[in-house]
């Protein structure tokens, strides 16, 4: 019994590490970080003054230090930070939605396919990510610009029907195209984990009692596939709301995440203090998000 | 010489999340290059041409290792989270400041830099380093508009002035077409210098009243854009761009060399623009200041410094160098500046951390409208 609990106590300790390390310290210094003020050349000032002028002109003074909840006033001083939040969350709904909508179909084709060919299709599922994630973001800029075949056969439908040509490059709808491609693979994963585990003979079953194909999907296939669904979610949403690489390339004037916001703090505004704060804030809404969803995907016991 | 943001975005990320070990690989690095003659450059991407690299290394006996960064933003960064060993750094004029501030620079043996002289007089004693103790010129740009010529002419709009990137009343005929840069400053420069003011300008009310100008146009920019700007303006999907002196001389040349229909041109707007000069300074924790120091001087010979002009297009303070400089490239004022121009173009200064934030504000007020 003893022997037992410390074999699982050596087990667990790597990862406990790891997280502690790796999760926990930097969470603390990020926390630290967001009750101080910025130094001058960026970085952050000093806890207390500097005791010579030559010393306070080499660590940026600026004649305020120690602990402060400013950054934390400033971020609830205006509804502009609330604001990007709300639309990232949006973005991020949007695009966990369509990838769902997407990779249902993906997903329960690989299952259903014969199983000498699961393994290839499942590669090429994943067989993008061999490739530079910023080349294949580059890709779509080609793709999706006004002098692209893309865009051309897109406007020259837009015309047939009398509407005015569109720029699809620059726009929200880039940003959506581009979050969608690239977390695509991170729904159709454990959905097809999920789907493949079911068991063929309870669809025969609903069929014997009357169901028609729609009833099927929706009676027996579908509350199953709840758990695949909760975690692809998970993996795309999360991603997503941090994200600020694709906002830059493919988005327009109006394409700003919260990504963006944090990533500018800690190099053009060089306000670390604000950054970690915007971070720290980012971290709650994830975690909300998070227990949301680990909430829904419990197996439910019919008990 | 501002290259792609949010490339450096991730590399600076990462540097930060990397910062112990990197500066441990530093060290380990300089412990055994220290003997040998080795000058180490901490320098812009593409930013010296190979053959004067190659004959420095002749002339010196010794050997050179670049490393390079793509702002200002990412060698500040690089060099506050321990990089050391460089000889010789390269930033730009607030960037500079910014270290003269923080003690990191050493001071210039001037008796070793006796081609000094070869500097245009209008570049030295600048507002960040008076009397040169630690700086000498290297290269410049302008932050500029470059244009489609043919498609400019033909819906007949003027291209020397911010109107074209600020006015609807011209911005109508070309929305979509244009993008300015994604940088704080800069956007803000060019609106305030729009407005009359200076591009260091820093009164609040002066900064809403850019911000309005700024939100009235957005509607009819296609993208903020650091650097995809230089293939769309070659291959004719954009018409006009705010951006860099140096990247719309490349933008310039490759639509010459693909034999594009239309001319790709830049101009520096008549209100007058931002000037930004890149000096060679001695980093404290290089090993080699003698070597720097005749680097430095070989830089200066006016054959060596027309390479690097003539290899990216950048502006060039060296008077000794206009003989070698092609002469399509010196006859253009938006890259050589006659006096009356130059008198109009400022340098940015570095801004508080006050500033900073609220600056940021503004820019995200900006983005989000």
């Amino acid at each position: 019994m003893n022997k037992f609990r410390l074999t699982r106590w050596l087990i667990s300790l790597p990862p406990t590490l790891f997280l502690l390390i790796f999760f926990v310290v930097p969470s603390l210094i990020m926390i630290v970080t967001s009750f101080r003020y910025p130094g001058e050349y960026g970085g952050l000032a000093p806890l207390t003054a500097p005791e010579t002028p030559e010393a306070a002109a080499t660590q940026g003074d600026s004649g305020l230090y120690g602990l402060t909840l400013e950054a934390y006033r400033f971020f609830f001083s205006d509804i502009l930070y609330a604001e990007i939040f709300l639309k990232s969350f949006v973005v991020a709904a949007a695009s966990t939605l369509i990838c769902l909508i997407m990779a249902y179909p993906v997903a329960m084709l690989i299952a259903q396919s014969a199983k000498k060919y699961r393994n290839l299709m499942i590669l090429l599922v994943v067989l993008p990510f061999a490739s530079n994630f910023l080349i294949r973001i580059y890709a779509w800029m080609i793709i999706l610009g006004p002098e692209s075949a893309f865009s051309h056969l897109i406007n020259s439908i837009l015309q047939l029907f009398g509407f005015e040509p569109v720029m699809l490059l620059f726009s929200p709808f880039a940003v959506l195209v581009g979050t969608v491609y690239v977390h695509l693979p991170f729904m159709i994963l454990p959905l097809y984990t999920n789907l493949e585990k079911h068991d063929p003979v309870l669809l025969d079953a609903a069929q014997d009692l009357g169901a028609n194909r729609w009833q099927r999907f929706w009676l027996v296939t579908w509350p199953q596939s709840l758990p695949g669904v909760y975690s692809g979610a998970a993996l795309v949403f999360i991603p997503v709301l941090g994200m600020f690489a694709i906002p830059d390339i493919l988005g327009g004037t109006g394409d700003i995440l919260i990504g963006n916001l944090i990533k500018d703090q800690f190099l053009g505004t060089r306000d670390w203090p604000f950054g970690s704060t915007l971070s720290i804030m980012l971290m709650l809404a994830v975690l909300g998000v998070t227990g949301l969803f680990t909430l829904l995907a419990r197996p439910r016991t019919p008990k | 010489m501002k290259h792609n943001r949010f490339l450096i975005s991730f590399l600076c990320l990462l540097f930060i999340i990397l910062a112990g070990c990197t500066s441990e690989n530093q060290t380990s690095n300089n412990s055994s290059e220290k003997n040998g003659d080795v000058l180490r450059l901490f320098n812009w991407n593409n930013y010296i041409s190979q053959q004067t690299i190659e004959r420095f290394e002749q002339t010196c006996q010794c050997r050179v290792t670049q490393d390079y960064y793509s702002d200002n933003e990412e060698l500040l960064a690089k060099l506050a989270a321990g990089a050391s060993g460089y000889d010789l750094l390269v930033p730009t004029g607030d960037a500079m400041d910014t270290l003269i501030r923080q003690g990191a620079l050493s001071t210039l043996d001037k008796s070793q830099i006796t081609h000094l002289k070869n500097i245009d007089p209008n570049y030295l004693n600048t507002e960040f380093d008076p009397g040169n103790h630690y700086s000498v010129p290297y290269a410049y740009t302008t932050t500029l508009i470059g244009f489609n010529r043919e498609k400019l002419a033909e819906l007949g709009l003027p291209a020397a002035s911010w109107a074209i990137i600020f006015e609807p009343e011209y911005l109508q005929k070309i929305k979509g077409r244009i993008t300015v840069l994604d940088s704080q400053r800069e956007l803000m420069a060019a609106a305030l210098k729009y407005l009359g003011y200076s591009a260091n300008d820093t009164d609040e009310a002066h900064w809403q009243q850019a911000k309005e100008l700024i939100i009235r146009a957005k509607p009819y920019w296609a993208a903020f854009s650091n650097t995809s700007y230089i293939r769309e303006l070659a291959v004719g999907n954009l018409w006009v761009a705010h951006g860099y002196s140096n990247d719309m001389y490349q933008a310039a040349l490759d639509a010459k060399k693909t034999g594009r229909q239309f001319t790709v041109e830049f101009v520096i707007p008549a209100e007058g623009a931002v000037l930004s000069l890149d000096s060679m300074v001695l980093h404290h924790s290089g090993h080699r200041p003698d070597l720097a120091h005749r680097f430095i001087n070989f830089m200066l010979e006016g054959a060596n410094s027309a390479e690097l002009t003539n290899l990216t297009g950048s502006g060039n303070p060296n008077l000794a160098a206009r003989p070698y400089i092609h002469p399509e490239i010196v006859a253009n004022p938006a890259i050589f500046p006659d006096a009356a121009l130059l008198h109009r173009l400022e340098m940015l200064h570095d801004i508080n951390h006050t500033q900073r934030r609220l600056l940021s504000r503004i820019w995200t007020e900006i983005k989000l409208r």
